[in-house]
């Protein structure tokens, strides 16, 4: 496929658990990291050269990614580039994605992909599974120079977007906003956009050096506005997953344990693929009780666990309870503790008999290696 | 092309059809068949191999072996796929002076491959099955081989007396080194079992196989005519005991025991393992298990990619698989991608690959502790029907 793919690793922040990762290497769903559903996308679009763009903390994510080979990009058939800021020290402040991309002009002109035409842009906060073929494939029919990736029903008067369209009956697009409340009325933009590269290159190079670096409000809503840019709206049909802030990542996880969005998110299109790590199955114990629950492999369980998201490596000790949580890898759960509504990072201890319980709203968060 | 010498590599044969797990073996070699969950045999020796630091392995292939060349690919889940490691897949090949053809036997697997060992150089090479169930540390057996001087050692385990007779049996004297061997002895006169892991000093394995072949009565067999003719030779032959867990999987009952091995709070298997320790196996992309609120499961395994809704107790159930509303799974191996329907009951089975029971129908049957289970097959891909019964002992 002649498309590059382009993902932004970090481009917003989910407080300590963002603290020391990116939000692209954010643990999801037991067994994924947010970014694994983007290069799954990607990678069963068949797009072979992808550029990772990263301003900070991306060890973890360099880590998960290592060569991709579980995403068939390891090099030889194209590959996957990290593209991190070596410019940055000439301006401290960041500015916007577009300001990143100008200085990935050498990934898109002369790297990996310098013979593709089209460029898939796309964040990591907003999960889903989606055919990328069929999108490039409705992006060149419309024949318009940008198309955004757009999911109705996620607007609801409250939540702030980033960009939200709003089409006519016939079809056309009769408003567009960027960083604003909208009503339900307006399309969410997933961050996913394909254009033609020799557009991107152009544009990128022609705002950037007039002080422009926003993607939504610059390249998208600005080019609209002075009409020097068409834009396509996909309307798409799958479960997409904001991710962008604590209390929404919480809730959209604890979504998995309906059957529809599970089954849309990991089967809709194609599977999802992730880093392998050669754990055991889990071990469900003579006393246990789990309901309701996704577990990951290599648990350890002897306790009881409800409603609960558990990733790799989860020991829930003998009277322990596990209630509307997540559990990330190697945490353990002592005996006789009790937690509800928590979020606990990697590698959490907690001490036999402890309690803490959260709100739904406010989840009570445990950093990675803490012990409580 | 370069190939770097090595000190020891393994040759794993892989060849055998495992006549005697029937249904399970139609279509797939032994060392594919399924086991624990998200494994398959051959991963075990291939771990082993890995955890030993033996980087390279020729496994040799004969028996149906599309899925099992497929299974090992380029090596890349053990980490045999670098610059100077490989997994490399042997099968029976054609040569010009007709020495050639199919495997007529072990010996023979390994005599027709001896320019694949030649390429390394090495001075040990190490020949195992691919149908046990074992962690061993084999650079433990090559250090004790060479610390012995001997030209090849065999690793043993102690069986009873009673089951002596189905074994080859190593007599041994009290320094270990081994004065005769004993292939199924009707009146066995010790009790160290040959577990079928050698350690060669490659030279005098090589000029073994060659005059080997040349013998037109030989079977081309490690056990029947190697071993016996090294020993008949007067080289150095050593046994290296082993007390750790071994299990022969070739029978549909020792599978379903092996199995039944793994759970329990101290299994007599302990599979999960550190660094070291860990058994590797080449992945699906399944997400994880969804457990449901009326779901009860007791004493098991689940694998990655299941869907649990009913009762499992006392069983293994591997990668992609379903359990439906009020279906029972007790005391049973489930393989990758069965589908269990609700309402059924599948009690001392062992399911096949992608297999289906359909709604209320029922599979195998309870027993006692002590009584002789009779364990109930579906083969890959088999459909037990809507209300039908499978009764224990039955294949389908």
């Amino acid at each position: 496929m002649n498309v590059t793919g382009i993902i932004f690793a970090n481009d917003a922040t989910m407080g300590d658990l963002t603290s020391k990762r990116t939000m692209a290497s954010l643990p999801f769903g037991g067994r994924y990291r947010q970014i694994d559903f983007h290069l799954s996308n990607m990678a069963c679009a068949g797009i072979r050269n992808i550029g990772i763009i990263s301003r900070y903390n991306y060890q973890s994510l360099m880590n998960h990614v290592g060569d991709a080979e579980e995403w068939g990009l390891e090099l030889g058939e194209g590959g996957l580039e990290f593209l991190t800021p070596y410019a940055m020290s000439t301006t401290d402040r960041y500015r916007g994605k577009l300001e990143n991309l100008y200085f990935a002009m050498d990934f898109l002109e002369y790297g990996l992909g310098n013979e593709d035409e089209y460029v898939v842009l796309s964040d990591s906060a907003v999960l889903s599974n989606m055919d990328l073929t069929k999108i490039l494939a409705a992006h060149i029919e419309s024949g318009k120079d940008i198309t955004i990736v757009a999911k109705a029903g996620i607007a609801d008067g409250r939540k702030q977007l980033d960009l939200a369209v709003k089409l006519d009956d016939k079809g056309q697009i009769s408003d567009i906003a960027v960083d604003y409340v909208a009503g339900p009325e307006h399309l969410a933009s997933m961050d996913t956009f394909i254009m033609s590269k020799t557009f991107l290159v152009h544009q990128v190079r022609e705002l950037v050096a007039r002080n422009l670096c926003h993607m939504d409000r610059d390249l998208v809503l600005g080019l609209w506005q002075k009409g020097v840019a068409s834009l396509n709206v996909y309307p798409f049909q799958g479960v997409a997953l904001f991710n962008e802030s604590i209390e929404e990542y919480f809730r959209n996880s604890l979504s998995l344990l309906d059957k529809q969005i599970r089954h849309d998110l990991f089967g809709r299109c194609h599977p999802v693929y992730t880093k392998v790590r050669d754990r055991v199955p889990s071990y469900y114990g003579e006393e246990c009780e789990i309901e309701n629950c996704l577990l990951a492999d290599g648990c350890f369980l002897e306790g009881e666990a409800e409603d609960s998201i558990l990733f790799r490596d989860v020991k829930i000790c003998q009277g322990a309870q596990v209630e509307k949580s997540l559990i990330m890898n190697d945490t353990v759960i002592g005996e006789g503790a009790r937690v509800e509504y928590v979020i606990l990072d990697k590698n959490v201890t907690v001490r036999p008999g402890a309690r803490l319980v959260g709100t739904p709203h406010d989840p009570i968060i445990i950093k990675r290696g803490e012990t409580v | 092309m370069y190939f770097q010498k090595k000190r020891c590599i393994a040759m794993l044969l892989a060849g055998g059809q495992g006549s005697r797990l029937k249904v399970l073996t139609e279509k797939t070699a032994k060392p594919a068949v399924p086991f624990g969950g998200k494994y398959r045999i051959i991963d075990f020796p291939l771990s082993n191999c890995v955890n030993s630091g033996i980087d390279t392995v020729g496994i040799l292939t004969q028996y149906q072996p599309l899925e099992l060349n497929e299974y090992i690919g380029n090596g890349q889940p053990w980490g045999l796929n670098k610059t100077h490691s490989c997994a490399q897949v042997l099968p029976p090949y054609e040569r010009h002076d007709k020495k050639s053809g199919w495997y007529k036997g072990t010996a023979n697997a390994i005599y027709q491959n001896i320019d694949f060992i030649d390429r390394y150089d090495p001075e040990y090479v190490v020949i195992l099955s691919g149908d046990h169930i074992y962690k061993m540390d084999y650079a433990d057996m090559v250090a004790y081989h060479e610390r012995n001087q001997a030209s090849c050692t065999i690793a043993v385990r102690n069986v009873p007396l009673s089951e002596a007779s189905r074994f080859g049996i190593l007599n041994t004297n009290p320094d270990n080194s081994i004065y005769e061997f004993e292939e199924k002895p009707k009146q066995p006169k010790s009790t160290n079992a040959s577990m079928g892991i050698y350690v060669f000093n490659w030279k005098v394995l090589r000029e073994a196989l060659i005059s080997d072949e040349e013998d037109e009565t030989s079977s081309n067999d490690f056990g029947k005519n190697i071993i016996p003719m090294l020993l008949g030779a007067g080289h150095k032959m050593m046994a290296y005991p082993f007390d750790g867990y071994w299990k022969d999987v070739g029978t549909i009952d020792s599978l379903w025991e092996a199995n039944m091995e793994l759970l329990g709070k101290e299994p007599a298997f302990q599979i999960r393992g550190n660094e070291r320790q860990r058994i590797y196996a080449r992945n699906s992309a399944q997400p994880s298990s969804y457990i449901d609120e009326d779901a009860k499961i007791y004493n098991a395994f689940v694998a990655e990619g299941c869907e649990v809704y009913g009762t499992v107790r006392h069983s293994v159930i591997s990668v992609g698989c379903t359990v439906g509303e009020g279906a029972l799974v007790e005391d049973s191996v489930v393989m990758p991608g069965v589908v269990i329907e609700s309402g059924a009951i599948v009690r001392h089975a062992i399911l096949g690959e992608n297999s289906r029971v359909c709604v209320n129908a029922v599979v195998g049957g309870a027993y006692g502790p002590k009584d002789k289970k009779k364990i109930s097959v579906t083969s890959k891909g088999a459909v037990v029907e809507k209300n039908t019964v499978l009764a224990p002992g039955e294949m389908l």
